[in-house]
């Protein structure tokens, strides 16, 4: 055994919600093997990583049990000799890999700054083994790389600097702390295909978080399932996969969407909403500036019929959230034209666009930020009708119903949003926008910030809630399973323009563009689940 | 409203800060009551030491009670000092939510103007407008509200902007709510934070310019203030400390108390900046 | 865009506030009550309306303000910025005699305060809430509370009075009549108790910002990268947390300059120190008022070109910045 955990428990502050962090956790992780923890957000799999690295927060400490690697307890070493270990004999690759790298200072920098830390080498051959490596993680023109900034790189190419650098002393074990999830899809199944095969050149073993079972039935050869710091289940991912024993890990693999497509309906009549040719570009810069445009939605055209789910997919960059907000008049495009229900909003007027505003309402993605903290519920969800001039007693009585359809009870008009967890307080955005009794519904990418039960259950309420009120429903996603989920028909979008649309069903059988296919490619765990 | 408080007392100096703040205000008001026959009368020998018979605090280079000076100067420095800071907030708060929502024109415009007053010494520039004005109680209200509301204006329009692009701000506009009830509802009470933080430190900054105004003589000739007293206190410094040491550690321990309690508003409507 | 052409365009935008500033200023000046002629017939001892009359048309004052306002910006361009009306000397040459004192005493004092504040700063972001965080936050509150004049006296009560150990006023002892490097010295000596009183305000305000900006970037998750590195405690200080922490601290930096030259004016007053924080208290009780606007308009042009100077130096320090 290379790594093993044995009752490992630490302390949370007295702050917190709960008093541990980890909860007598006992994992092991043999040479040469990939060893996936999984679990939804506050389980502490992100601690266990910590904790190994020797990296845990202020105010989070260990109180009990021993990391042992290769014989030696971590938790025992001082912390002289436990920073020599880092980078060298365990190195470790992070989520955010542009807040992850120092923004001041260049790659080349970086990357020679880690090995001369444990080898007393030149400044030159540091850098010639950076150009190396860097070549090897499949970066082109690695010597021009080194002297750029990590502002200037994508994300993908950020990434790869973070595992070059974690690999450049050959450390036996490698530890990625989700390192994938704040990556583009396709750039998402790049990287964890790098990972594999460099775990396989080196023989390294991998201790990979995550909080998305498709990538655990694409990279794990063992996983343990984590739970409120609580190792639940742990064993061979075959096993895992098609017998668990726990009802937790039951409930995480049945979330995963799993693109049962949705039947196809029959369209009604004339499309409630149809966009011709819509365009918009930002330009850079203020007044004064002569930097460039960016063209975020480039002659688009679609229809939305009553009754039916439209999924617009697109990775970051596409246009899909700038198309939503040029529908629903938050921006104003710059060409084209935004038929609903035969009028054109596109540029109309506030004061003619307003009695249509009602008809169009949203649910945001970030539910933290979507709900004003200072506001109690009632408030919130009553705003819009009494914007409206509705009377506010009535549509109190109102604002009760629609939090009992959303599955919330009406208590909860008196309380605060900082009161609620991610899933609830989607409903209340949901609510909110419901109470004005639309015609159209956008969903922003909804689900995208909750965690995977969640968001099952937030899925199937959006699906619910547009049949009985025979709404039509815009849906924005960069996930393509979810997509499959919930929607009748999909439009692929790509650098602000439509790639493919068809029924689900059609798209994701037999995709016309590469560009459909590659994006179906990429979704983690296709076949596996 | 309980973890406010609870973050906002967690120093355990606060209680006391908090309290000696209010005695100041309350030696302000009641001072006419204390002392009845004015700062300004001649009731003594000069330089009579603190401690002297009938002379708690001394009295200064004219036989003036130095107790009953400070405590009027107290009414001076409080009054200017909240006056200012009220008038600099007000157009502040106006300009800059007006900038920061709508941007444009009026946006460049205001940062134009910032600008300006971020190049120009602002205690030249207060002094040419007191001395235009005539050196005055209302004329120092004024020309410190027109030197510090700029300060405001930028905190102000930097909050409007990032909240201008939050989700619940973007929700109100999808829902129909006109932008004047977007401003007031959703946007300003959630800029109130940073502009009661600079609020507070800005009434300790105007006690601090009021001070320095009437220093130089270009404060109220009638009136007396901390400044002036410290002013007038030039000549007897060697030999009298008391005239200027006192004065000047009233001043500094009323702006001090007004920055530890603007520092404990900072912790307490703002969690992140703990620590 | 590379930078000369960035610095280029800074100069036309310094030159467009420069501009503005002596417009407005002009304005502002030129209608406060009791106006040039009114004042100089005072000191003259005079009040004859033909006196006055003579004085208003020698000095161009009875002529139109725009015309007033064209002739003077002619004049500006080519450096003449009119003729001290108490001094009855060219007001750039008055001015350009006292900049230099104060410019020293700036100087002195900007280096003294961001020094002085950085490493108290860091001091105390290296253990926030330890004993030594707490002495450096109570000192800076402390400074930033004294009203700086009375600072400035108290300074020379103990320091010249009481202690004797450095001189109270002036730049130089006087009619000591020294040169090279023991005027230096003596000009030094006179320098450290108005320079520190200057400083120390600023030294407050430093230390603070220092702190907050350093205990705010530790927290980054490129901190975190740097200690799984296996970097020395010491190297993730210096290259990966105080260099980040710099950006704000230049940006600061630049806001001071036109605060600096304000509170000049109060220290070189406690102190007797022969500058322009002086001169400009004397040509506002004087109604000096081409003196006053020549004032105004050489420390804009100073603080715009203070401001360029740490816009470059900030683009120089965050590779993130694009210039233009």
């Amino acid at each position: 055994m290379l790594v093993s955990i044995q009752g490992l428990t630490a302390a949370l502050p007295p702050v917190a919600d709960r008093p541990l962090a980890i909860d007598d956790v006992s994992l092991e992780i043999a040479a040469n093997e990939i060893v996936c923890i999984v679990g939804e957000s506050g389980s502490g799999k992100s601690m266990m990583a910590h904790a190994v690295m020797g990296l845990l927060p202020r105010g989070v400490a260990v109180t009990g049990g021993r990391i042992l690697f290769d014989g030696a307890d971590l938790l025992q070493e001082s912390p002289e000799a436990m920073r020599k270990r880092r980078g060298r004999d365990i190195a470790m690759i992070f989520q955010d890999p542009m807040a992850a790298l120092n923004p001041v200072a260049a790659i080349g920098r970086q990357v020679t700054e880690q090995i001369r830390a444990h080898r007393a080498i030149s400044e030159r051959e540091a850098r010639q083994q950076a150009v190396d490596l860097l070549s090897q993680m499949g970066l082109n023109e690695a010597e021009l790389l080194l002297s750029a900034y990590p502002h200037q790189l994508s994300g993908g190419q950020r990434q790869r600097v973070m595992i070059a650098m974690a690999l450049s002393l050959s450390p036996r074990l490698l530890i990625a702390d989700e390192p994938t999830t704040a990556l583009d899809v396709t750039t998402q199944a790049q990287i964890l295909k790098l990972i594999k095969k460099i775990q396989a050149e080196r023989q390294m073993s991998v201790l990979f978080i995550t909080h998305d079972f498709g990538v655990v039935a694409d990279m794990a050869d063992r996983v343990a399932v984590m739970r409120l710091g609580q190792v639940l289940e742990n064993g061979a991912v075959a096993q895992i996969l098609e017998r668990p024993t726990h009802s937790y890990t039951r409930a995480l693999i049945a979330a995963v969407p799993k693109g049962t497509c949705a039947p196809l309906d029959s369209a009604e009549g004339k499309p409630l909403v149809e966009i011709r040719g819509l365009s918009k570009t930002f330009r850079r810069g203020g007044l004064f500036s002569s930097r460039g445009a960016v063209t975020a939605v480039d002659d688009v055209s679609l229809t939305l019929n009553r009754g039916e789910t439209l999924g617009i997919v697109g990775e970051s960059g596409s246009g899909k959230s700038t198309l939503a907000r040029c529908v629903i008049r938050l921006l104003e495009p710059d060409s084209g034209a935004v038929l609903f229900d035969g009028a054109d909003i596109a540029k109309m007027k506030s004061s003619r666009l307003r009695p249509l505003r009602r008809r169009i309402q949203m649910v945001f993605q970030d539910n933290h930020s979507s709900l004003n903290p200072r506001q109690r519920i009632g408030d919130i969800i009553t705003a819009g009708p009494r914007a409206y001039g509705e009377n506010k007693a009535a549509v109190l009585a109102r604002a009760a119903d629609i939090l009992r359809l959303v599955g919330l009870n009406s208590e909860s008009l008196d309380r605060f949003p900082h009161e609620f967890s991610g899933g609830q307080r989607q409903r209340i955005g949901l609510a909110r926008a419901l109470m004005l009794r639309p015609d159209v519904l956008i969903a922003d990418e909804p689900v995208s910030a909750l965690d995977v039960t969640v968001q099952a259950q937030v899925l199937k309420l959006l699906d619910d809630v547009r049949r009985k009120m025979n709404l039509a429903m815009l849906f924005i996603t960069h996930d393509m399973r979810v997509a499959a989920e919930v929607c009748h028909r999909v439009v692929v979008m790509r650098n602000g323009k439509v790639v493919e649309s068809g029924p689900t069903h059609t798209l994701f059988s037999a995709p016309a563009s590469d560009y459909t296919k590659s994006l179906l490619a990429a979704i983690p765990g296709r076949g596996r689940l | 409203m309980i973890r406010f408080a609870r973050i906002f007392f967690a120093k355990p100096a606060t209680i006391l800060v908090f309290a000696f703040f209010i005695a100041i205000v309350l030696i302000a008001l009641a001072a006419p009551l204390l002392f009845v026959r004015g700062p300004l009368t001649i009731v003594g020998m000069p330089l009579l030491p603190p401690g002297a018979p009938g002379f708690l605090a001394g009295s200064d280079v004219l036989g003036r009670d130095m107790a009953g000076a400070l405590a009027y100067g107290a009414r001076i420095s409080l009054l200017v000092g909240a006056a200012s800071t009220i008038g600099a907030v007000g157009i502040g708060v106006l300009l800059g939510a007006v900038a920061g929502y709508y941007g444009g024109l009026v946006d460049e415009l205001l940062m134009r103007v910032t600008e300006f007053f971020q190049i120009i010494p602002s205690f030249v520039l207060l002094m040419v407008l007191v001395a235009f004005l005539q050196p005055s109680l209302g004329s120092t209200v004024i020309g410190i509200a027109l030197i510090s509301w700029p300060q405001v204006a930028r905190v102000v329009r930097g909050e409007f902007l990032s909240l201008k692009g939050r989700e619940f701000v973007q929700a109100a506009r999808t829902l129909g709510m006109r932008d004047s009830r977007i401003i007031l509802t959703q946007i300003l009470p959630n800029a109130l934070p940073p502009i009661l933080v600079v609020g507070s430190m800005m009434v300790g900054s105007a006690i601090l310019t009021e001070s320095a105004l009437s220093f130089l003589g270009l404060g109220d000739p009638n009136l007396l203030s901390w400044g002036s007293m410290i002013g007038g206190a030039r000549s007897a410094m060697w030999v009298a400390w008391w005239t200027s040491v006192l004065p000047g550690l009233a001043i500094m321990a009323t702006v001090l108390s007004l920055n530890f309690i603007g520092d404990r508003l900072n912790d307490a409507l703002n969690p992140r900046g703990q620590r | 865009m590379n930078r000369l052409h960035y610095i280029g365009k800074r100069l036309v935008m310094t030159a467009l506030v420069t501009f503005t500033v002596i417009l407005v200023s002009f304005f502002m000046i030129r209608l406060a009550p009791g106006d040039a002629a009114t004042v100089m017939a005072g000191q003259a001892g005079f009040s004859d309306e033909a006196f006055m009359k003579t004085l208003r048309a020698e000095y161009g004052l009875d002529q139109p303000l725009p015309v007033q306002l064209w002739k003077y910006l002619g004049a500006v361009a080519q450096g003449d910025m009119g003729s001290s009306y108490v001094r009855r000397q060219p007001v750039l040459a008055v001015i350009l005699e006292r900049l230099p004192n104060t410019l020293l005493l700036d100087a002195f004092a900007l280096v003294a305060a961001i020094a002085g504040g950085v490493w108290l700063g860091g001091i105390a972001a290296r253990r926030p809430g330890s004993a030594g965080d707490g002495v450096v936050t109570t000192l800076s509150m402390l400074f930033y509370a004294i009203p700086q004049f009375w600072l400035g006296m108290m300074a020379v009560l103990v320091f010249a009075v009481w202690l004797n150990w450095l001189p109270p006023f002036g730049i130089e002892t006087m009619g000591a009549d020294n040169t090279g490097l023991a005027r230096f010295g003596d000009v030094a000596l006179h320098m450290i108790l108005p320079g520190m009183t200057l400083a120390l305000y600023y030294m407050a305000s430093y230390a603070r910002l220092t702190r907050v900006t350093m205990i705010e970037v530790a927290e980054q998750d490129f901190v975190k990268t740097a200690r799984a590195k296996g970097i020395s405690e010491r190297q993730v200080a210096r290259r990966h947390i105080l260099r980040n922490a710099l950006i704000p601290l230049v940006t600061y930096a630049g806001l001071q300059a036109s605060i600096l030259l304000g509170g000049s004016v109060l220290v070189e007053n406690v102190f007797s120190w022969p500058g322009i924080g002086t001169l400009a208290y004397e040509a506002v009780t004087e109604r000096d008022n081409p003196l006053l606007l020549g004032i105004f308009i050489v420390t804009s042009v100073l603080v715009s070109l203070f401001n360029l100077a740490t816009d470059i130096a900030y683009s120089l320090v965050d590779p993130r910045v694009e210039l233009g």
